[in-house]
């Protein structure tokens, strides 16, 4: 099979105190007094869905957007060509400790029936699929910490495979009680530092060709991925790939690649707390507002395995549109 | 491209491993049972297709779905003759539910549960050394949707042996909230049956080693050769399913796989025994077979393991390589009065039916409107 460039064609962000894609650049904490940015999605429907599909739904918009997808109304390409990948570890569990919580007080006599979709994992990337009438395949990776960039990558393997043309990458996660639970193994109790990401981000991915014919800019373009057993493991697999240096690094921890400086590099979690299955694709929507800015350059995301099953790392340059 | 099944494990309720699980199906054996883990005052449904390995009965306990996991990944690596360091070998676990049950332990009941066992990469790991695990949480046609996947890395040459997987334990949300939705209370699956209530959850896991059969012999069996897997999404309804998009599902299954609705001799149904599933599917059935007559034989495993989710398309995968192998047609049982919708069908019912078999489709769909089928071939 003839290799394919797989680039970056829209981006999107739902993240309080955040504006867009840039302000993810900003060394400073986001500032959760900003306005909720689920509060920007009005409309009918909206009952029922839980925040993580709320904050996706948001971020969603906007990256198809950016990408020129979003007609009035509707796409500006057939549903079936366009595939969803959605990230996240703690999306659901809100719903699942809510509901055994009640079934404990009130039997099952309690309950909603309209709270049954959300007991699946996958009820992000399916309200993602309906609301914006997305046919092609659809998953939902819960893979711990490497998550929102082993998402990236299963979109790029869904166009390479053919699957589709396009795919919705989003990566979100909720904060709540039953996340703060879950996270501390049952020790926090909301007043001490752990903090836990609250929002969503989002990228479009097409074949260069794609892109090209369609006449938009390739703001970014994927480079090599890993997933292995440490970070170190992670970021020499990529530079075997693509030895070309790193100037800017989305990460932290021991095992990154040489060189890195204050300057040249990032760690989201320091201004946006625990963000799990959201990170990667934070990262990557990160670093394409960063290549936006340059004519040259690399940018190298990495999840830091500490503690983790595995790390992950993938590569962006600068999108061959421009 | 074409791959093989090389190596098989399974686990559900009527068996721990492929020969007990295949077994017991030809014999109309059933894993219905009342509840064993849950304060069953909490529920007016009364009955699931549990594994019967808790420590004691009522009393529950966490990380199940890992071990059975373990178990059938351990069973299908044995089987297909490699050893159990899988490295960089990928391994693509299709769940609904993840470690969703010991989430719920540990917030309601405070019982101790690690937040990294939520997805399955880290009992991989400790078990296998296992480093690119992907854990894909697409509900009930999660292990078949792996499938497809699993093939998609074997076409683009990302790998060259693919462990593919499902896996399900019943979570009381799940089960209370289905309790809820239904009019009646199922005491049993009856797929296509005019008075079926519903699907009653199973429990299980199963997974299926793969390789490119153009790489010529290696290790482990022939089972059977993968043709194609289609998969789609209806972006219609969160619960319902939609039977136009499942019928295109079909048809692009087919052509993956080079076949003809008349090639297919085996039609392992989804067959979940709710109002909607059954209706959807035998709609789909009907419009892809239209004119093919004698229409496949066809069956469904879930009036005796339940719903496995998760775990269900791959069960019916390995159901599939095992008939085709054997000529053997296990049973839909409780299906006395058939819908309209399935009229001319050749259902297998009650008891196991002998077949010559080549091409078996299988089906599998799950919430959200996501399917996927799957075509496997005999190999001789």
């Amino acid at each position: 099979m003839a290799p394919v460039d797989v680039v970056v064609s829209g981006v999107g962000v739902a993240v309080s105190g955040i504006a867009g894609p840039d302000d993810l650049l900003r060394r400073t904490p986001a500032g959760a007094d900003g306005d909720d940015p689920a509060r920007r999605l009005t409309g009918k429907g909206l009952r029922y869905k839980d925040r993580a599909t709320r904050l996706a739904l948001c971020a969603g918009r906007d990256a198809l957007a950016d990408a020129g997808l979003l007609g009035d109304p509707g796409l500006t390409v057939p549903g079936e060509t366009v595939g969803v990948v959605v990230s996240s570890n703690y999306g659901n569990v809100d719903t699942i400790c809510d509901t055994v919580s009640t079934i404990a007080e009130e039997t099952y006599v309690g309950l909603s029936p309209m709270a049954l979709p959300a007991t699946a994992s996958n009820v992000i990337a399916s309200w993602l699929a309906i609301w914006f009438r997305l046919r092609g395949a659809n998953l939902t990776m819960c893979n711990g910490s490497t998550s929102g960039l082993d998402a990236v990558n299963w979109g790029r393997l869904l166009l390479l495979a053919g699957r589709v043309d396009r795919v919705l990458v989003v990566g979100v996660e909720p904060a709540n009680a039953p996340v703060r639970h879950l996270v501390s193994g049952g020790r926090s109790n909301g007043e001490d530092d752990l903090r836990l990401f609250d929002g969503a981000a989002a990228l479009v991915l097409e074949s260069a060709s794609a892109v090209r014919d369609r006449g938009v800019e390739a703001l970014a373009e994927l480079g090599p991925y890993a997933r292995k057993a440490d970070q170190p493991a992670a970021v020499a697999a990529i530079r075997r790939t693509d030895p070309r240096p790193v100037d800017m690094w989305f990460g932290a921890g021991a095992g990154g690649p040489d060189g890195m400086t204050e300057q040249t590099s990032h760690d989201l979690t320091t201004y946006h707390g625990h963000c799990s299955g959201a990170l990667g694709v934070l990262q990557c929507v990160a670093g394409t507002a960063w290549l936006s800015g340059h004519d040259r350059g690399a940018v190298l995301a990495t999840s830091d395995g500490d503690g983790s099953d595995a790390a992950a790392a993938l590569l962006l340059t600068v999108g061959g549109g421009r | 491209m074409t791959a093989l099944v090389v190596g098989m494990g399974a686990v559900a309720s009527i068996g721990g491993n492929t020969v007990e699980f295949f077994d017991s199906l030809c014999a109309g054996y059933s894993g219905l049972a009342e509840l064993r883990g849950f304060d069953r005052s909490r529920y007016r449904a009364q009955h699931a297709y549990e594994i019967d390995d808790r420590p004691a009965p009522g009393c529950d306990e966490t990380l199940r779905a890992s071990r059975w996991l373990e178990q059938a990944v351990a069973a299908a690596l044995a089987d297909a003759g490699l050893d159990e360091d899988l490295g960089d070998t990928p391994v693509l676990i299709g769940t609904t539910l993840r470690e969703l049950r010991s989430v719920e332990l540990s917030w309601r009941d405070g019982v101790p549960f690690d937040v990294r066992d939520l997805h399955f990469g880290t009992a991989l790991r400790k078990r296998f050394g296992a480093t690119d695990t992907h854990t894909v949480a697409n509900a009930c046609s999660a292990s078949l949707y792996t499938l497809g996947l699993g093939m998609d890395l074997l076409e683009i040459g990302a790998a060259d042996t693919v462990v593919v997987a499902g896996v399900d334990t019943i979570t009381e949300s799940t089960y209370g909230l289905l309790d809820r939705c239904y009019p009646e209370a199922p005491e049993q699956v009856r797929p296509f049956d005019r008075d079926r209530r519903g699907m009653l959850q199973g429990e299980g896991a199963v997974a299926v080693v793969l390789r490119r059969e153009a790489d010529g012999p290696g290790p482990g069996h022939r089972h059977a050769r993968v043709r194609g897997v289609a998969m789609n999404c209806d972006a219609y309804h969160p619960s319902a399913p939609d039977a136009k998009s499942i019928a295109l599902v079909t048809r692009e299954a087919h052509r993956r796989a080079g076949v003809e609705p008349a090639d297919v001799d085996l039609l392992m149904l989804h067959g979940t025994g709710t109002a909607l599933n059954d209706e959807a599917e035998a709609q789909a059935v009907r419009e892809v077979f239209s004119g093919v007559a004698p229409s496949p034989y066809m069956t469904a495993i879930k009036s005796m393991t339940g719903h496995t989710a998760g775990a269900s398309g791959l069960h019916s995968l390995v159901v599939a390589v095992e008939a085709l192998r054997s000529g053997v047609v296990p049973p839909i049982l409780n299906l006395e009065n058939p819908i309209d919708e399935v009229d001319g069908f050749r259902l297998v019912r009650e008891h196991a039916e002998l077949a010559t078999l080549r091409v078996a489709q299988v089906d599998s769909f799950g919430f959200g409107g996501l399917n996927a089928v799957a075509i496997v071939e005999k190999v001789s």
